[in-house]
C-alpha cells in the first residue's frame, strides 16, 4: 500500500484516497467533435513513468494532483490545481 | 502417564540449550495413538522422541516422508490438527488433547495403498494432468474426483466455526525482520541511534541459529551469547520485539504484512532491515527423500532445543564447517558416525582431527549419490568421490546433509532487490537494494559470524539514517563522543568490503549429471530431475515455463527447498549457467498464511440514524442500505401503504444525502450539474433534478430548494450521498472557478417525511411560524419554521404520491421531532412506514430509483426522464455525450408494465422473445422493479424494452421461474396521474 501526501492533511495510506485518473483537459463542449470527445472520455496515455493524476482524499474532501511514477510508485509531488 | 513418557525412546538427557520443560507433560494423539510431549515440544519433536520417522506421504507417489528441515519450510511434516489442515508439525507446539492426523493417506500412514502409484510412474510424467485426462472431456468430472482424492493437501472441515481473528496497525522508524545474530545487532544499532524499532521473529525465541548451533566461543556456549544479546534487545526502550510473528509480505512504500497467530499486523516502517537468514537445502540424489535423511540444521535443532536424536548410526555429507561440527555433536550425544563425506578439497583441519580422534572416517571430495531404504526408513547410503574413482556403501539409519544454503530473501525480492548468482559461493548474493531497504547476515551470503555481526550493525545504522536519525542529536544530548552515524557506516563498509572478497563457499556445486530414478528436486510436488529434463525436452525450457509445467516449486514450500536445485538442473540440461537461467518471480506470502487471518473480523462501518433505537423498539425489521441501517417495515408493509394512502404515515429519511450550497454562483453550478433549468428558481421554491456523469449516464437524482439567493439546500439519494459530494467537489476544485461553498450536511440533519391526506392536520398541531395552507405553502415549495419547538426546514415534495412534508431538523433533535409527530398523529391513525412501503408507493407513482431502475449505461432520454432534459441549455455535464448518443436514436426504454394474469415476477427477470438464444429465446429486456400494488390491486412494475415495443398495451413475454408469462406496457404513473393528491 503506497503512501500519498494530501496537501491538507499530510502523508496517509492510499486507502484513504480515491484515484481520479490521469489529468485530462475537458474539450470545449460547443466546439468538440465526436473523436475529440471520445478521446477525452476514454483514451488514456497509461505511461510507464511519471504521470500526473487526480486523487481525492475522503477524509478532508480535497482533490489534488499527484506526480507519480507508475512503476516505482515514487510520488514526486502532490499539489492543488494551481490558481491561474 | 508414566508409561507414555517411557515411550520417548529417542530423548537425550537434559542440557542447558534445551527449551523443553520436563516437569510438564502433555498428551496428544497421532493417527489415533496416544503420545506424550514436554511443554516446549513441537508436535514433530515429540513424535521424533517417540521414534516416529514417517510423518506424511508424498503428494504424487505417496512415498514415506520424514522430518527434513524441522524449521517450518519443507512439506514433509504437514499434518491435520483437528479441523485445521496443513499444520507444520515441526514448528507447532504440542498441546494437551490435540488430535493430529496424517494427510493424504489411504487407509493409513503406514499402509498407504496409493504408494503403488510409484510403480506406474511412467504414466505420471511431468504435466501428466495436461495430457492423460483430457479425453474424453465428458469423463473429466470423474477424473477430477479421483485425482482430487489422490492428491490434495488435507481436508477442509466445511462445518468449522469461524474463529476469532484480529488486526492491528503498527508504525516504526526501523523494522528488522529476523531475530538472529544479524537482526539483533541491527535492532540494537538502530535503537541506539534513537530510532523506534520493531523486531519481528518468526520463532518463539530470539537467537536464530545460535540457539541450536551447539558451538562455543571460548568458554561460553553460543546459545548463552544469544540469550544475553536477546535480553539486551528486550531491555532496550526503543525496541519492540514481536515473536512468533511471520512477516509474510513487503509491499509498496515499506508496508509490511505480518501475522502473529490469529492476528494480522499491518506495519508501516520508514526503513526495513531484512535479516531472515538462509534456508539449508538438500542435494539431489537417488532416494534423497527417505525418512532418516535430514538437514544438518534440523538434526541440531532436535538435539539442542528438544533433546531428541532420531537415529543410532549416522553418515554426514557436508560442504561447510557446520557439517563437521554436527558430526562431532552426534558423537557427543552417543550416535555412531559411520562416515563423514565432505565435498570440499580442503577441510577444517581442527574439526577433522577431532573427528579422527573418535575413529570417524572422513572422506574429502566425496558426496552421496544414492540412498537405500529398509522397510520404513533409510538403511544405507552410497558415497562416491567427486572424480568417480571411489565408491562405497555405508550402513546407517540417519543421513545428515549440510551441503548448501539458499538465502531467505523473499522480502528483499518483493521489495525489488536484485540478486546475482555468485560462482565462487555457489549462492545467490545481493546485487542491489531499493531505497530504505537493507539486508544483513546469512541472507546476503555471509555465513561467518564476524561478517554477520558487522553487517547487522551496518544495516541497523543505515536504516536509522534513512529514517532520519543521523546520530548527531544523541551525541549532543548525552554529551558523549558518539561518532555521527555516517562515520561509523563508512568504517563498517570498508571492513565488510575487505572480508566480502575473502568469503568462501558454504554451498557445494552439485554433480552435473544426476544419477537415476527418484532423485527429488521438489519434495512438495514429487518432481524429479528426470521430470525437469522431460519438461525441457518438451519445450518448457525457461524457468517460468518449467515451473508452471512441471509444478516444481509450486507446492507448500514455494521453492524454499527446491528453487536452487531446480535452477541447477534446468541450467544443466539447457547447457546454460545459472545466471543465464534466471529465477522466478517472488510474491507474497513468504509462507502460507491462514485465510481467516487475512479476512479478519468484519470491520465494515455501520451508520444509524438518530431515530434508530425507536425503530428497533417498535419492532422494525432493519435492512442494510449501503452502510446505513433502515427500517424495511414494522411488520406489515401493506398496512403501512394503506395508512399513507388513506390517513397519514411517517418515514425516517435521515439517510438522504443533504448538502448546503452557499455562494453567489450556486445557480450557475446547478445549471451545470443538472439536466434541467435552475436559474429562475425563486426563493422558497423546490425543484427535482437529475445528474448525469460525463458519459450521460444517470448518476443521481434529488430535490434542491432555494432558501436565499445565495443559499440552497440539496438532497441526494442515500447511496449516492458521498459520491455526489465527491463529484461536485471534483468540478469545484478541478477548475470551475465558481463562488460556491459546499457543505455535506448528511450527518448534521435528521429528516423525516410526513405524508398522507392528514399530513397537514398532524403537522399543524406541532408547527409554528409557517402558514401550512395549500395556497401559502404549495407543492414543490420550501419553508423554514419550528416543528415541535425545533428549527426545521420543510420541503413539500411527494415521493409517495400523497400530500407530504419532508421535515429536516438538526440531528440531535431528530428523535424528539419524530416522537412529537407520532404523538400528534395518533388521533389520525398515523403509522411509521419503512422502505418497502415507500418502494411500493413510489412505483405506483412511476418514480424511478437511480441504480435500481437505471444502470451504468442508462441515459435520461431512455429512462423516462426526457421531459426534464433541456438540451438547449448552454452546457451541463453529460450534455455533449447525450447529444452524440441521441443522434443514434433511442434503442431501449424504461417503461411501466402490468401483469394481466396477476403473476408476480421477480426483479431481474428477463424479457424474452423467440430467437437464437441457447433455449430458443432471445433476451430483449428485463424487469427492474415489480410489486403487487395494494392500492390498485394489481401487479405493476418498471422494465426495459426495445424502443419499438414501448407503446401502451404492447404485450411481451417474461421468463418467470422458468415459465413464460405475459406482461403489458402500461401508462405511467399508475396512481393519481393528475397529481390531485400531491397538490391537495
Amino acid at each position: 500500500m503506497i503512501l500519498l501526501t494530501c496537501p491538507n492533511c499530510g502523508q496517509r495510506n492510499v486507502s484513504e484516497f480515491r484515484f481520479g485518473g490521469e489529468t485530462v483537459q475537458r474539450p470545449s463542449p460547443t466546439e468538440t467533435t465526436r473523436a475529440t470527445w471520445a478521446e477525452y472520455l476514454y483514451m488514456r496515455k497509461n505511461v510507464l513513468g511519471v504521470q500526473s493524476e487526480w486523487w481525492y482524499h475522503g477524509a478532508c474532501g480535497c482533490w489534488f494532483i499527484a506526480e507519480r511514477h507508475t512503476k516505482t510508485q515514487e510520488i514526486l509531488e502532490t499539489y492543488f490545481l494551481p490558481e491561474k | 502417564m508414566a508409561s507414555s513418557i517411557s515411550m520417548q525412546t529417542h530423548r537425550l538427557p537434559p542440557a542447558p540449550s534445551q527449551i523443553i520443560n520436563r516437569e510438564k507433560v502433555v498428551t496428544f494423539t497421532f493417527e489415533g495413538k496416544e503420545y506424550s510431549a514436554y511443554e516446549g515440544d513441537t508436535i514433530a519433536s515429540a513424535l521424533a522422541a517417540a521414534g516416529i520417522t514417517t510423518f506424511s506421504r508424498s503428494f504424487k507417489y505417496h512415498r514415506r516422508r520424514g522430518l527434513l528441515c524441522c524449521a517450518g519450510n519443507c512439506p514433509n511434516c504437514l499434518v491435520q490438527v483437528g479441523e485445521e489442515p496443513n499444520v507444520r508439525s515441526c514448528v507447532t507446539p504440542a498441546q494437551q488433547g490435540m488430535k493430529v492426523g496424517a494427510q493424504n493417506v489411504f487407509p493409513s500412514l503406514d499402509v498407504d495403498m496409493m504408494s503403488s502409484t510409484q510403480l506406474v510412474d511412467r504414466f505420471l510424467p511431468a504435466g501428466f494432468y495436461y495430457k492423460a485426462f483430457m479425453r474424453p472431456a465428458a469423463l473429466w468430472p470423474l477424473y477430477e474426483k479421483v485425482l482430487r482424492n489422490a492428491a490434495g493437501l488435507g481436508e477442509v472441515d466445511t462445518d468449522a466455526q469461524p474463529g476469532y481473528y484480529d488486526k492491528v496497525y503498527k508504525h516504526a522508524d526501523v523494522t528488522v525482520v529476523g531475530g538472529g545474530l544479524a537482526g539483533m545487532q541491527s535492532a540494537l544499532a538502530a535503537a541506539d541511534a534513537d530510532a523506534r524499532v520493531i523486531l519481528i521473529e518468526s520463532e518463539a525465541q530470539l537467537g536464530g541459529h545460535l540457539r541450536y548451533s551447539g558451538q562455543s566461543r571460548g568458554e561460553t556456549a553460543v546459545h548463552i551469547q544469544a540469550t544475553s544479546l536477546a535480553a539486551k534487545v528486550a531491555a532496550h526502550p526503543n525496541i519492540e520485539v514481536m515473536k512468533n510473528t511471520l512477516a509474510f509480505g513487503r509491499y509498496d512504500h515499506n508496508w509490511i504484512g505480518a501475522v502473529q497467530g490469529n492476528r494480522l499486523i499491518k506495519l508501516r516502517t520508514k526503513s526495513l532491515v531484512v535479516a531472515t537468514g538462509a534456508y539449508e537445502i538438500p542435494p539431489v540424489f537417488e532416494n534423497n527423500d527417505l525418512p532418516g535423511i535430514m538437514l544438518g540444521s534440523a538434526v541440531r535443532r532436535l538435539i539442542h532445543l528438544y533433546g531428541v536424536v532420531s537415529g543410532t548410526t549416522a553418515v554426514v555429507v557436508s560442504a561447510n564447517p557446520r557439517g563437521l561440527e554436527t558430526a562431532l555433536k552426534l558423537i557427543r550425544v552417543g550416535v555412531k558416525v559411520a562416515a563423514v563425506a565432505d565435498m570440499r578439497a580442503e577441510l577444517d583441519a581442527e574439526l577433522v582431527a577431532q573427528l579422527q580422534e573418535h575413529g570417524v572416517i572422513v572422506l574429502p571430495q566425496t558426496t552421496v549419490i544414492k540412498a537405500e531404504s529398509g522397510m520404513t526408513r533409510l538403511e544405507s547410503v552410497h558415497l562416491r568421490s567427486l572424480d568417480g574413482c571411489h565408491q562405497r556403501e555405508v550402513s546407517c539409519d540417519l543421513l545428515v546433509l549440510s551441503t548448501g544454503f539458499m538465502p531467505a530473501n523473499e522480502l528483499l525480492l518483493q521489495a525489488g532487490a536484485k540478486v546475482a548468482w555468485d560462482e565462487t559461493l555457489n549462492e545467490f548474493v545481493l546485487a542491489s537494494l531499493p531505497e530504505n531497504v537493507f539486508a544483513a547476515g546469512e541472507v546476503t551470503g555471509s555465513h561467518n559470524e564476524t561478517d554477520i555481526v558487522r553487517e547487522g550493525e551496518l544495516a541497523g545504522l543505515q536504516a536509522a539514517l534513512a529514517a532520519g536519525f543521523d546520530g548527531n542529536n544523541r551525541a549532543q544530548s548525552l554529551r558523549l563522543r558518539v561518532a555521527p552515524l555516517q562515520a561509523r557506516i563508512d568504517e563498517l563498509q570498508t571492513e565488510i568490503k575487505q572480508t566480502r572478497e575473502q568469503r568462501t563457499a558454504w554451498t557445494a556445486a552439485q554433480l552435473a549429471e544426476q544419477a537415476g530414478k527418484k532423485d527429488f528436486v521438489c519434495f512438495c510436488e514429487d518432481v524429479t530431475s528426470k521430470d525437469i529434463k522431460q519438461s525441457i525436452d518438451e519445450g518448457y525450457d525457461s524457468m517460468e515455463l518449467l515451473k508452471r509445467y512441471s509444478t516444481v516449486s509450486m507446492g507448500p514450500c514455494q521453492g524454499k527447498m527446491c528453487n536452487v536445485n531446480a535452477l541447477r538442473v534446468c541450467a544443466h540440461y539447457n547447457g546454460q549457467t545459472i545466471s543465464e537461467t534466471g529465477t522466478t518471480t517472488t510474491r507474497p506470502p513468504v509462507k502460507p498464511v491462514m485465510m481467516g487471518a487475512l479476512g479478519g473480523r468484519l470491520m465494515e462501518p455501520v451508520r444509524v440514524t438518530p431515530m434508530h433505537d425507536w425503530h428497533v423498539k417498535r419492532g422494525a425489521k432493519m435492512m442494510n442500505a449501503g452502510v446505513w441501517k433502515r427500517p424495511e417495515h414494522y411488520g406489515n408493509p401493506i398496512e403501512e401503504v394503506r395508512a399513507v394512502r388513506e390517513r397519514v404515515g411517517l418515514i425516517d429519511i435521515s439517510t438522504l444525502g443533504k448538502f448546503h450550497l452557499h455562494g453567489k454562483d450556486v445557480p450557475a453550478l446547478l445549471e451545470r450539474l443538472y439536466v434541467n433549468r435552475w436559474r429562475k428558481l425563486g426563493v422558497g421554491r423546490v425543484r427535482y433534478g437529475v445528474m448525469l456523469n460525463n458519459e450521460a449516464v444517470v448518476m443521481d437524482d434529488g430535490v434542491t430548494a432555494c432558501l436565499r439567493d445565495d443559499f440552497y439546500y440539496m438532497t441526494a439519494t442515500s447511496s449516492g450521498a458521498s459520491s455526489v459530494y465527491e463529484w461536485i467537489e471534483s468540478w469545484l476544485q478541478g477548475g470551475w472557478k465558481l463562488d460556491v461553498h459546499l457543505l455535506d450536511a448528511t450527518e448534521l440533519r435528521a429528516a423525516m417525511n410526513l405524508t398522507g391526506p392528514y399530513a397537514r392536520e398532524v403537522l399543524q398541531k406541532v408547527c409554528e411560524g409557517i402558514d401550512l395552507s395549500n395556497a401559502a405553502f404549495p407543492y414543490m415549495h420550501a419553508r423554514e419554521g419550528k416543528v415541535a419547538g425545533i428549527d426545521a426546514l420543510l420541503l413539500r415534495v411527494g415521493f409517495t404520491g400523497e400530500l407530504g412534508y419532508e421535515i429536516h431538523v438538526p440531528s440531535g433533535y431528530g428523535l424528539h421531532v419524530w416522537q412529537a409527530l407520532m404523538s400528534a398523529g395518533k388521533e389520525f391513525g398515523i403509522l411509521p412506514f419503512g422502505v418497502e412501503a415507500q418502494r411500493v408507493m413510489r412505483l405506483e407513482k412511476g418514480h424511478i430509483i437511480v441504480g435500481q431502475d437505471t444502470d451504468g449505461l442508462s441515459n435520461p432520454l431512455e429512462s423516462g426522464l426526457e421531459g426534464l432534459v433541456k438540451l438547449d441549455k448552454e452546457d451541463f455535464i453529460g450534455k455533449t455525450s447525450l447529444v452524440f448518443a441521441s443522434e443514434y436514436g433511442i434503442e431501449k426504454r424504461l417503461v411501466g408494465f402490468e401483469m394481466p394474469d396477476g403473476t408476480l415476477p421477480e426483479e431481474g427477470n428477463q424479457i424474452v422473445r423467440v430467437g437464437n438464444g441457447p433455449i430458443g429465446l432471445e433476451i430483449i429486456g428485463r424487469i427492474t422493479s415489480v410489486r403487487r400494488s395494494p392500492t390498485l390491486n394489481k401487479v405493476i412494475g418498471l422494465c426495459w424494452l426495445p424502443a419499438e415495443m414501448c407503446d401502451v398495451g404492447q404485450e411481451f413475454s417474461i421468463r418467470v421461474r422458468g415459465e413464460l408469462k405475459r406482461g403489458r406496457v402500461a401508462k405511467l404513473p399508475f396512481y393519481d396521474a393528475e397529481g390531485v393528491r400531491l397538490n391537495s
